[in-house]
């Protein structure tokens, strides 16, 4: 890369940096915030403040830490980090179960309509769980499951698995069928085949169905919050909102350390696997 | 009719002699056991059980909202539930979810046939009454024993075509103005009458401290305009519950005060109250941007409670403003409890909302005065208790809570006054009806007379359809 191009790029990568990142930076300040401090309009929302509004030098003095006691003390907070990724996890693991041989069948063995009927999972994807979620709630409280996680892990599958096999469909087809043709010519069974050669291959889209059921998981609001009610099994999408908010008053501080603290591993792990996650995305735009 | 006095009769009923041997022998037992330890531990702080004939058993599961004083849940939870729980015998469990969230929870419910037994609503929900069993005796129960049920809390709760109280009520928030004190002496400001409040607005404006008055979808300005309304004479609503905003004075008087809001609004607010949410004008009056707002004490308490000593002084409290035709004020919150027909601990549900009742007075003052008693004799004293308590708040301006009790007493009344909170109201509120005739006329979008029409055909509209389902 020239001089040049360095210089282009950094001037168009930094400010989206800033912009994307500016949230993150606004709830790590004000989570330490003091109440006197947070309200006060005349005082700046990105330092921490004395009473009169002045910048020092030791500004962390001026923070406290009281809010994120309080929502690690005063509220069912890390239960329902521990329910999130208990969710997250068992959701994850029905997805790939159903979705990988979902989406190999209909991108290698459905013939013609698989390309149909792989547009039609998707769209299925598409219905709202605004619309979704009264006659779900009935299913749930006849199954017996209201107020348990297993209402979540049985219920997001039915919007990450019609989107993961979509992806994966078109992320099979990327893949050329003679290399299965190879091993099932050498004795290896179909199912052989898509174990020791497809799969391998493949993990790119596994990774970015991981990654995208997981962030699916730990988003939703609407069937989290309508089929549990009490705070200890709540995941953090209806918890925080439920507990913090309480009438018309807002608990800012602790909201804000709340969104925080599960935004930064899964920020991590998208950047982690960045590169993979892409190549899922994109694996099935070139054939 | 007859469906529902079954109902209310078989609900209240006495236990069947099987009934009564088989938890006659478990309550003998358990007194033998544990000689009523639990029941002496409730009975001192909340005195005696009341229905110590009924012997209940199982879970008892509570919706309620997460109420904005967050140690007065901590002390329901945690103590008061907990032994009404162990002097019954019964596991009361307690939800509590965002207020915002309580229709489509309940929704949700009826959809499914199944959640929890005592459902508590924000405000009247009295689209919801055909899930609900009626609570006629259970009034009748407290009325006995305490006195006269409030107007507002009747009014909200009794639907006078199935001569049924469908909702128990269990506690209101008065409506005050809140105001900076010091803002509106700068100002030259009063806040008697709501000519004042127009006279007033652009003045507050100029130095910086507008008035916020919301007009959004959101229940803090369905009750601050139909107070608008009150006070202008412009009814949605007649006794008989017809509506009848359409016509002759009640539509001269809508008229007035869609006149009136929009003058306030353009000369004394900004464009952020058609995006206010019920938060919005706790938030720009704790930040110190408004000089008054229509609201329940959360915004003087929340002042309070950060510690913000300067604003907390400020901040004063008054009656609404009077009006040409009067000066009449919803309440802000009327908690009201539905006890579902597919509720599977009907009992359990009927005798905690009549326990709590009769033992008001540890609720009125841990909610820091934001829940007054709908049967006002349900603190001893009566009115005259409930403010000595409240005057000796230790806030300043000292006292200033007091005013609560008069607002409660003379200025505090349901929606849809002068008839009843129907489901044609409840369904006005709920589509937010009345912000958008408001929001209409102040942005310019069409004139009071036309928005007037035009909310009084809605309105009709949704008349005729609970009409025809014989609820109002």
């Amino acid at each position: 890369m020239t001089r040049r191009q360095t210089i282009v790029t950094y001037l168009v990568v930094v400010p989206f940096a800033i912009v994307l990142g500016f949230p993150f930076f606004f709830a790590l300040i004000t989570m330490f915030k003091t109440n006197l401090d947070l309200a006060n309009v005349e005082h700046s929302p990105y330092t921490y403040n004395d009473l009169a509004g002045h910048l020092h030098w030791d500004f962390w003095n001026y923070a406290t830490l009281d809010h994120v006691r309080f929502l690690f003390e005063e509220t069912n907070y890390p239960t329902w980090l521990l329910n999130t990724a208990i969710v997250g996890g068992a959701v994850v693991v029905i997805t790939l179960l159903l979705a990988m041989p979902a989406g190999y069948a209909l991108a290698r063995l459905a013939g013609g309509w698989g390309q149909g009927a792989g547009v039609g999972i998707f769209l299925v994807y598409l219905i709202p769980p605004t619309l979704l979620f009264l006659p779900l709630s009935r299913l749930v409280s006849q199954l017996g499951l209201k107020d348990s996680l297993w209402a979540l892990i049985l219920v997001y599958p039915s919007f990450t698995v019609p989107f993961a096999t979509w992806l994966l469909m078109g992320f099979f087809k990327t893949i050329p069928p003679e290399l299965e043709e190879a091993a099932l010519m050498d004795g290896a069974s179909r199912l052989k085949a898509l174990r020791l050669i497809v799969l391998p291959v493949s993990l790119p889209g596994i990774l970015t169905v991981v990654i995208f059921a997981f962030s699916l998981c730990v988003n939703e609001f609407i069937y989290a919050f309508t089929f549990i009610s009490s705070s200890e099994q709540r995941t953090v999408s209806a918890g925080i909102p439920n507990d913090l908010i309480r009438g018309d008053v807002f608990f800012w501080q602790s909201l804000m350390a709340a969104t925080l603290i599960p935004a930064i591993p899964l920020a991590l792990l998208y950047n982690a696997f960045l590169d993979r996650f892409i190549k899922g995305f994109t694996g099935g735009a070139f054939r | 009719m007859a469906d529902v006095a079954e109902e209310v009769a078989s609900a209240s009923s006495a236990l069947t002699r099987g009934d009564l041997l088989k938890r006659g022998s478990a309550a003998a037992f358990a007194v033998s056991m544990f000689g009523g330890l639990a029941e002496r531990a409730f009975a001192a702080p909340y005195g005696p059980l009341q229905f110590a004939h009924r012997q209940l058993s199982g879970e008892l599961k509570i919706m309620t909202w997460a109420h904005f004083v967050p140690d007065y849940d901590k002390w329901l939870d945690g103590t008061y539930a907990k032994q009404w729980g162990e002097a019954n015998d019964v596991e009361v469990k307690i939800d509590h979810i965002n207020n915002a969230l309580l229709y489509s929870t309940g929704a949700a419910e009826v959809a499914a046939q199944s959640g929890h037994d005592l459902f508590w609503f924000i405000s009247p929900p009295s689209t919801f009454q055909k899930q609900a069993i009626p609570v006629t005796d259970l009034v009748q129960e407290v009325s006995k024993k305490v006195g006269r049920m409030t107007a507002v809390a009747r009014k909200s709760t009794y639907n006078p075509k199935t001569k049924q109280f469908y909702g128990f009520p269990e506690g209101y928030a008065p409506d005050p103005v809140q105001y900076r004190k010091s803002l509106l002496q700068e100002a030259g400001v009063s806040l008697k009458t709501w000519d004042d409040v127009r006279r007033g607005a652009p003045k507050l404006k100029q130095i910086g401290h507008p008035v916020g008055l919301g007009m959004s979808n959101e229940i803090d300005s369905n009750m601050l305009l139909t107070s608008l309304l009150y006070c202008y004479g412009g009814f949605i609503q007649d006794e008989q519950n017809r509506v009848v905003i359409g016509q002759g004075k009640n539509r001269q008087g809508a008229i007035q005060a869609l006149q009136v809001m929009r003058e306030i609004y353009r000369n004394g607010m900004s464009d952020e109250v058609f995006a206010w949410t019920a938060a919005s004008n706790n938030q720009a009056f704790l930040a110190g941007r408004l000089s008054v707002a229509l609201n329940a004490i959360s915004i003087a308490r929340s002042a309070e409670d950060a510690g913000n000593q300067a604003l907390s002084d400020d901040t004063w409290l008054a009656s609404i403003p009077r009006g040409p035709a009067m000066r009449m004020g919803n309440e802000h919150v009327m908690g009201t409890y539905l006890i579902w027909k597919f509720a599977k601990n009907k009992e359990a549900a009927q005798k905690y909302a009549v326990d709590q009742m009769l033992n008001y007075r540890d609720h009125f003052i841990r909610s820091k005065y934001y829940n007054f008693p709908p049967w006002t004799g349900s603190i001893k004293g009566g009115f005259k208790e409930i403010r000595r308590i409240a005057s000796q708040d230790p806030h300043k301006p000292r006292g200033k809570y007091a005013v609560l009790t008069t607002i409660a007493e003379k200025y505090t009344t349901n929606p849809g006054y002068p008839g009843n909170t129907t489901p044609v109201m409840d369904e006005i509120y709920n589509t937010f009806l009345i912000p958008q005739m408001f929001a209409t006329v102040a942005q310019g979008k069409s004139t009071p007379a036309e928005a007037v029409s035009a909310f009084a055909a809605r309105a009709a509209s949704i008349y005729r359809k609970w009409h025809n389902q014989k609820l109002v």
